[in-house]
């Protein structure tokens, strides 16, 4: 296992050397879990230009995110996409979650999920399949970071290999 | 005055030396453990200067950071001959070069770069690093790996020749080739030999290489953009001899300074433009140019367009088979670059930079329009006036910007830049504000290596740090400057330069974190490493350390005195403190020679009452030491709350009110006059703060008082010298206190601000907190 993670570490690592000068195609999410909500709380960071780019060559629809002329239909579609990308499962299960909206940081949009009524106590396994802009990006990688009662574990997926997952038992 | 001592003073001495023993002894109790004697260690002060790590000042560097009295640097003049067959992608030259040997040494081989054997067949870079088979690979990653064949660009040389036009011995050593000179080259001495080479010009799209072309299918056209194409003399210095560490591919060049004389041929439709003045301007343009360029010379407030996308579009089509030649002549340059194509539009505008004009220009093909000629003129001009308002004026006639798909490369008066907006002609954000940002910070470089020279092969950081430190500057000015073009932004959103953007960096994986002060090849996040974290500790030196007065006039005179010159790290490090009176060892200790990260807390607070009754800890040392009460002194004691000596009658009063010890003694010493004007504190407090984190930084706290009230108090880093983990300070006031914020503002990069806060604030998730706010809605 160990190896394992090294070694999708280091297939990140040249990617983020180039920020200064290069395009390239990432996202980053976190998947905690809050003991106050008792919810899986998900947080998604995109790309805004390329979210754009993905609402108009699948849906037709000019986003135009974070700027004045924001397409009233940006939310339902964003989160259409991702009830077809993007999943939770609990011990095995799909489990369904919240869209609560999203927010915008210079050039990134972080889209926020909640999963709702978790008792993570009796849970024993947590995984996501991300495959967000896969569609879009040959190159696309999604950074996957839990961090679930201490325990964390971080995954760089691909389209290849969209699935990771934390064991809590 | 000992003499004259009577019995009463005496006592009252001795029994302060006692009392001073007693305290002595109280201090060293706690530790009196019975344990085997430590050993003795180094001085490991973070505090200690950096004798050991900087090199001796001698006669060429001085110990202020300036170059001394037998400072020397070598210089290198070029005339060359180059021609660019565009059918075929390949580009041939002939150079001669005139070498002089400003050194106190003899030479007896020179050493020349062949960057370009770094894409050569038997180039050992891609060999160099270890690799395993992945879990699954990109296609296309896996096609570029393993189903293509390898591309061979490097030099061929055909000759190298004396002056007498007898062949020279060399020998090529990957990258570097070594001229053996036929007699030595004698200090003060100059020779001159010629190369005549050629290569195979690489699609620079296909491996970010940093020179070479892009293809256009759409309509067969090449936009060439050309750099270390040419053998170029490597560094000789009294730092290193001869600099001729290979090129690998990350750490890029260190040159000397020359004329260049250039004469290049490319086809007859070509627009061309680079390093120098154009000699020929009659030759090359067309009239209607001509009549362009002296309106732009004097258009101070917009480009003028030279050659209109109209005008590229015809000429895209022509592919003439005629040749042009294009003369640029350069002074006091450390490198050559150009751009050429059919494809380029072409704009100008000048700058006044104190009582010169400069030129500011951009080459673009059409499709990097409309943003291009919205912005790329604009964000020259703008770096041209902010970088010299905060260094020196721009020395050279011009600054070029040209567009190229995804480059940021930068060489003397000319650079290649990204940013390409979609076919249709829109763009987001994200690649407007990338291209501003990769303008400015390529145009900056023109500034740090190009004229204030220092050994980018060797030091990334000398360049990239402080010119990713100055773009963040000229950002902030861009967006005062021009709000309009920032809008819906309040300010510039720079991707770098602020504290907050280097925490993910700093407190990442330090297996994967390498010290400022490596090798650029030897780093694991070279973009962090070189550009974000030198950039940021400048930024956070200017803003909270020195505050900018001090932090600007050290930084421009360490511009000012190597400005045309190599300096080392040194030579900066030592400049900064020369002009500025503030030391800063520590600080370059810290963040530029580890990897240590800031994090600095509040750790507890005690509340204590002023009382005339000696405390449970003193009155068992005093019994230990068999002292009465009326043996010691009028003291002042101070009882915590929290403890048996705390009686709530000490509560709310002042402490002459507690104290009668304290009251005699102002009686006894202060007027009534004086002692009316005394506010009194009524609480004392002892905080404790603590330093989890490696880097002593000055510990910035917001002290919040019951009525509302604020006080900002900044401890200097100097604060942490003694104990590098832990200090309390006393806090005395005439209000309840009741918060205790430290670094309020987030200026210092700390990495975790759960422990920032007293009483110890719940620290919300961002994700809390966006639910909150949707709440609210």
């Amino acid at each position: 296992m160990k190896f394992k993670k090294k070694s999708l570490l280091i297939l990140l690592l040249p990617l983020l050397a180039f920020t200064v000068a290069h395009k390239f195609y990432l996202s980053v999410t976190s998947i905690e879990y809050s003991e106050k909500d008792k919810a899986l709380q998900i947080t998604t960071r995109i790309f805004i230009d390329d979210v754009d780019k993905l609402l108009m060559e699948r849906y037709d629809i000019k986003g135009n995110l974070a700027t004045m002329e924001e397409s009233s239909q940006a939310n339902e579609y964003i989160e259409k996409y991702l009830n077809s990308k993007f999943a939770i499962e609990v011990d095995g299960k799909n489990v369904a979650y919240n869209f609560l909206g999203k927010k915008y940081d210079n050039d990134v949009v972080i889209i926020y999920l909640e999963v709702p009524k978790i008792d993570i106590n009796s849970v024993s396994s947590v995984s996501v399949q991300n495959e967000v802009l896969m569609d879009m990006f040959e190159e696309q990688k999604n950074v996957v970071h839990f961090r679930i009662l201490g325990e964390k574990k971080s995954f760089v997926l691909i389209r290849e290999n969209n699935k990771g997952m934390l064991n809590l038992k | 005055m000992l003499k004259k001592s009577i019995s009463n003073m005496s006592r009252m001495k001795h029994v302060f030396a006692s009392v001073l023993f007693l305290f002595a002894a109280l201090a060293v109790a706690q530790d009196e453990v019975n344990k085997e004697r430590e050993p003795g260690h180094l001085n490991q002060s973070k505090f200690k200067q950096l004798y050991e790590e900087f090199a001796t000042p001698n006669t060429y560097r001085s110990a202020s950071g300036a170059p001394g009295p037998d400072y020397y640097q070598q210089q290198a003049d070029y005339k060359m001959d180059i021609e660019l067959d565009d059918k075929n992608a390949k580009i041939y030259g002939s150079e001669t070069i005139t070498y002089t040997n400003n050194s106190p040494d003899d030479l007896t081989f020179l050493w020349v770069q062949l960057d370009q054997n770094v894409r050569s067949k038997s180039s050992k870079s891609p060999l160099r690093d270890g690799e395993g088979v992945p879990l699954a690979e990109p296609v296309a990653g896996f096609a570029k790996k393993y189903m293509t064949s390898t591309f061979d660009g490097g030099f061929n040389i055909e000759y190298v020749r004396g002056a007498n036009g007898k062949a020279l011995p060399y020998t090529v050593n990957q990258t570097m080739m070594r001229i053996d000179l036929p007699e030595i080259l004698k200090s003060k001495g100059q020779v001159s030999f010629s190369i005549k080479w050629w290569y195979n010009i690489p699609d620079h799209t296909v491996d970010r290489a940093r020179s070479g072309y892009e293809y256009f299918p759409k309509d067969g056209n090449r936009a060439y953009v050309i750099a270390q194409f040419f053998p170029r003399m490597a560094v000789y210095s009294d730092i290193e001899g001869w600099q001729n560490h290979q090129f690998w591919g990350s750490g890029e060049f260190a040159l000397p300074f020359g004329n260049y004389e250039v004469n290049i041929t490319v086809p007859a439709d070509h627009i061309l433009d680079g390093t120098g003045e154009l000699q020929n301007i009659k030759e090359v343009f067309s009239k209607e140019m001509i009549s362009r360029y002296e309106k732009a010379k004097k258009s101070y407030d917009k480009p003028v367009i030279i050659v209109s996308q109209a005008e590229a579009e015809e000429a895209e089509k022509g592919f003439s088979d005629k040749k042009k030649t294009w003369k640029l002549k350069a002074e006091n340059v450390r490198d050559f670059g150009f751009a050429t194509s059919r494809k380029f539009i072409y704009d100008m505008q000048a700058v006044k930079i104190g009582n010169r004009d400069v030129m500011a220009i951009s080459m673009y093909p059409k499709e990097g329009n409309p943003l291009w000629e919205e912005y790329s003129t604009k964000a020259v001009a703008h770096t041209l006036r902010s970088y010299s308002d905060h260094t020196f004026d721009y020395p050279y006639p011009k600054a070029i910007s040209v567009h190229a798909k995804n480059q940021g490369m930068e060489y003397p008066m000319i650079c290649w830049n990204y940013g390409r907006p979609n076919e249709d002609g829109t763009y987001s954000d994200r690649v407007k504000y990338g291209m501003i940002s990769v303008i400015i910070h390529e145009v900056g470089h023109n500034f740090f290596p190009m004229i204030v020279n220092s050994d980018e092969r060797q030091w990334g950081w000398m360049d990239e740090g402080l010119d990713t430190f100055m773009q963040y500057m000229a950002e902030q000015e861009f967006g005062v400057a021009y709000p309009e073009a920032i809008v819906p932004n309040s300010k510039y959103p720079s991707g770098r330069g602020e504290p907050s953007k280097v925490i993910p960096y700093m407190s990442g994986d330090q297996s994967t974190i390498a010290p400022i002060m490596s090798n650029p090849e030897n780093v694991y996040q070279l973009g962090n490493n070189a550009y974000a974290k030198p950039a940021t500790a400048l930024n956070i030196l200017r803003e909270t350390l020195m505050g900018r007065e001090l932090f600007d006039h050290a930084f421009k005179t360490y511009a000012h005195r190597w400005m045309f010159k190599h300096p080392s790290p040194e030579d900066f490090f030592r400049t900064m403190e020369d002009a500025s009176a503030v030391d800063l060892d520590w600080y370059w200790r810290s963040w530029f020679y580890t990897t240590d990260y800031v994090d600095i807390g509040v750790k507890g607070v005690k509340k204590y009452y002023v009382s005339d009754k000696p405390t449970k800890q003193m009155r068992e040392l005093m019994a230990e030491r068999n002292i009465k009460e009326e043996d010691l002194p009028p003291l002042v004691y101070l009882a915590e709350e929290d403890s048996e000596d705390f009686d709530a009658n000490l509560k709310g009063k002042a402490p002459t009110e507690n104290s009668k010890n304290l009251t005699e003694f102002m009686m006894d010493n202060m007027s009534a006059a004086e002692r009316n004007a005394v506010v009194e504190p009524k609480y004392f407090y002892e905080v404790t703060f603590d330093k989890p984190g490696g880097i002593p930084m000055p510990l910035i706290v917001e002290y919040t008082y019951a009525d509302g009230s604020k006080e900002n108090i900044t401890y200097p880093p100097e604060i942490w010298r003694k104990n590098d983990k832990e200090v309390k300070r006393v806090i005395a006031s005439g209000k309840e206190l009741i918060g205790i914020e430290v670094d309020p503002k987030a200026e210092t990069a700390d990495i975790d601000t759960t422990n920032n806060s007293w009483p110890m604030k719940e620290v919300k998730s961002d994700f809390e907190l966006f639910k909150e706010n949707i709440k609210g809605k």
